[in-house]
């Protein structure tokens, strides 16, 4: 905890974030949250266009953005990422991992090139994003990492063979992170369930069938009763990322409407 | 290092694994070596396979067994083991021991040892019981071990790579397990701590003075000592036996009680 300055106001005034998979859903939602709370952001994903308009949403909340270009399941984008970052704005405070790949399937359907893109984008983007951002954060103030793993890393599941496995191995390696680079850094997971994004709407529609109807279903069994909202992730990941949680790393914090109560 | 120990203790070698075919992979050596052992002392038909081979075919020759030289993170590999397998009868067992452990902190962890811990410790077990567990299935059933750890429900610095790929070793194995728990196949974990054969003595085999090393870790156990190759070997009969028949999903911690002291 540094002072109460920093814990009321803008909570992350003077940071500069890099939020991956930003350019929609809840990385979008995240970059505006923390650009109105004061932070500098920059925006890496693998569309430009989508990436482009965040920049404009964060500059409209009167703060400085930067888009990069990234491919994170290739290292070399993850390294350009960081580097690029570093170079713009002299510091990384707030390392937000939120681009994933979901691809749906069984043990004995799910192909190596699936297996290998899946992890390659929910594990080792992780692992590589965090191995050149952990330095500079050491250099500066420390800094904050958010993984978002998801809660079927959490749980055993059907379906999601190569995705569980990545989220549940980000979980551990995350945790990993803050036993190995605290003080300096904390690292820190968020753990969504249902959250109604594009990637969502489009996961829904490659299942087919009555989407509206799935849904419906689907709200029932959550205790909150209702799907989540990118900013209710982005409310976790603003807490995550300030002072106001100066004394928690290596923490798994469900996004999920209380779903994970059930398990 | 010496040959573990792996005569059953009196009451046990009874033939509880009899008219079953097993492979058991990682067999040239360590655990893997000591389950293969023990599984031909219950009477199980038992496929040793290894990356080296010469260490297969002595332990093969020992057992009077069928051995293989291949690499599990080669799906080419993978089939013709099981094949082989399948040739010898109802394939009812299938053990996965291989591991990778290079400690670093995660900073300093190169790609080719993130990589290879993720190829070994994690898409290994994925293609064999891709290949594997449809041969069960037809079968009426069998029973997957996968040799877990203690770093896959806690963690501890310098293990990133290690870390992570146990943490969703057990996601993967939870899947598998609900996926195929109506086929008959059952799919569990065992996570030993520090044992007294394999991986902990080839790590600790490089400190100034090992013995001290090692007694030091085991006074720090909660059982006062470290776990026996015969104690995993106990608890891979166990899972692979019918003594196992409701239990899949699980992660058996062989740990001397050291999970207990965490979350």
């Amino acid at each position: 905890m540094q002072n109460r300055e920093s814990l009321t106001g803008k909570l992350l005034r003077g940071k500069v974030a890099l939020i991956t998979g930003a350019a929609s859903g809840q990385g979008r939602a995240a970059a505006q949250l923390f650009a109105e709370h004061g932070a500098t952001i920059v925006v890496a994903d693998i569309n430009d266009v989508g990436g482009k308009q965040t920049v404009g949403l964060v500059e409209e909340a009167g703060q400085s953005a930067l888009a990069v270009h990234a491919d994170v399941s290739r290292r070399a984008d993850v390294d350009a990422m960081i580097a690029t970052t570093v170079e713009a704005y002299g510091r990384l405070d707030v390392l937000y991992n939120n681009a994933a790949v979901q691809m749906s399937g069984r043990l004995v359907d799910c192909t190596e090139d699936d297996w290998d893109l899946t992890i390659a984008t929910n594990l080792s983007a992780i692992f590589w994003a965090c191995r050149a951002a952990i330095p500079h954060m050491l250099a500066g103030d420390g800094g904050s990492i958010i993984n978002t793993s998801s809660v079927l890393g959490l749980i055993g599941s059907e379906g999601y063979v190569a995705y569980g496995a990545a989220k549940a191995g980000l979980v551990a390696l995350t945790r990993q992170i803050a036993v190995e680079y605290g003080p300096a850094v904390r690292a820190n997971i968020i753990a969504p369930g249902s959250i109604d994004t594009p990637r969502f709407r489009k996961v829904l529609d490659q299942f087919g069938g009555d989407a509206e109807r799935f849904v419906e279903g689907l709200k029932t069994t959550i205790p909150l009763k209702r799907l989540g909202a990118a900013e209710d992730v982005a409310g976790i990941a603003l807490f995550l990322a300030s002072d106001l949680s100066a004394y928690t790393s290596g923490a798994v914090i469900p996004a999920d409407g209380g779903l994970a109560a059930l398990r | 290092m010496s040959a573990p120990v792996t005569t059953p203790a009196d009451g046990l070698g009874r033939g509880r694994l009899a008219d079953r075919v097993a492979i058991v992979t990682g067999a040239a050596s360590g655990l893997g070596e000591a389950i293969a052992r023990r599984f031909a002392a219950e009477g199980a038909t038992v496929v040793v396979a290894d990356l080296d081979g010469d260490g297969a075919a002595r332990v093969g020759k020992d057992l009077d067994a069928i051995s293989l030289e291949g690499d599990i993170t080669r799906t080419a590999d993978v089939q013709r083991m099981v094949d082989v397998a399948a040739g010898e009868g109802p394939l009812k067992a299938l053990v996965l021991s291989p591991a990778i452990e290079r400690r670093a902190s995660l900073v300093d962890c190169t790609d080719d040892d993130w990589q290879r811990a993720l190829d070994v410790n994690l898409k290994g077990p994925f293609l064999c019981m891709k290949a594997a567990i449809p041969v069960m299935c037809t079968g009426g059933g069998g029973s997957v071990i996968a040799l877990g750890s203690t770093l896959g429900l806690i963690v501890a610095p310098e293990y990133a790579a290690y870390c992570a790929s146990k943490g969703a070793l057990n996601n993967l194995c939870k899947q598998a397990a609900i996926e195929h728990a109506a086929d008959g196949v059952r799919v569990n974990v065992i996570a030993p701590s520090a044992t007294d054969t394999g991986l902990f003595m080839k790590m600790t085999e490089q400190a100034p003075d090992p013995a001290a090393l090692r007694a030091q870790i085991g006074a720090n156990m909660p059982m006062k000592r470290l776990g026996r190759a015969s104690e995993v070997c106990d608890a891979a009969v166990f899972l692979a036996s019918d003594e196992s028949s409701y239990i899949s999903g699980a992660v058996l911690p062989i740990d001397g009680g050291l999970a207990a002291r965490r979350q």
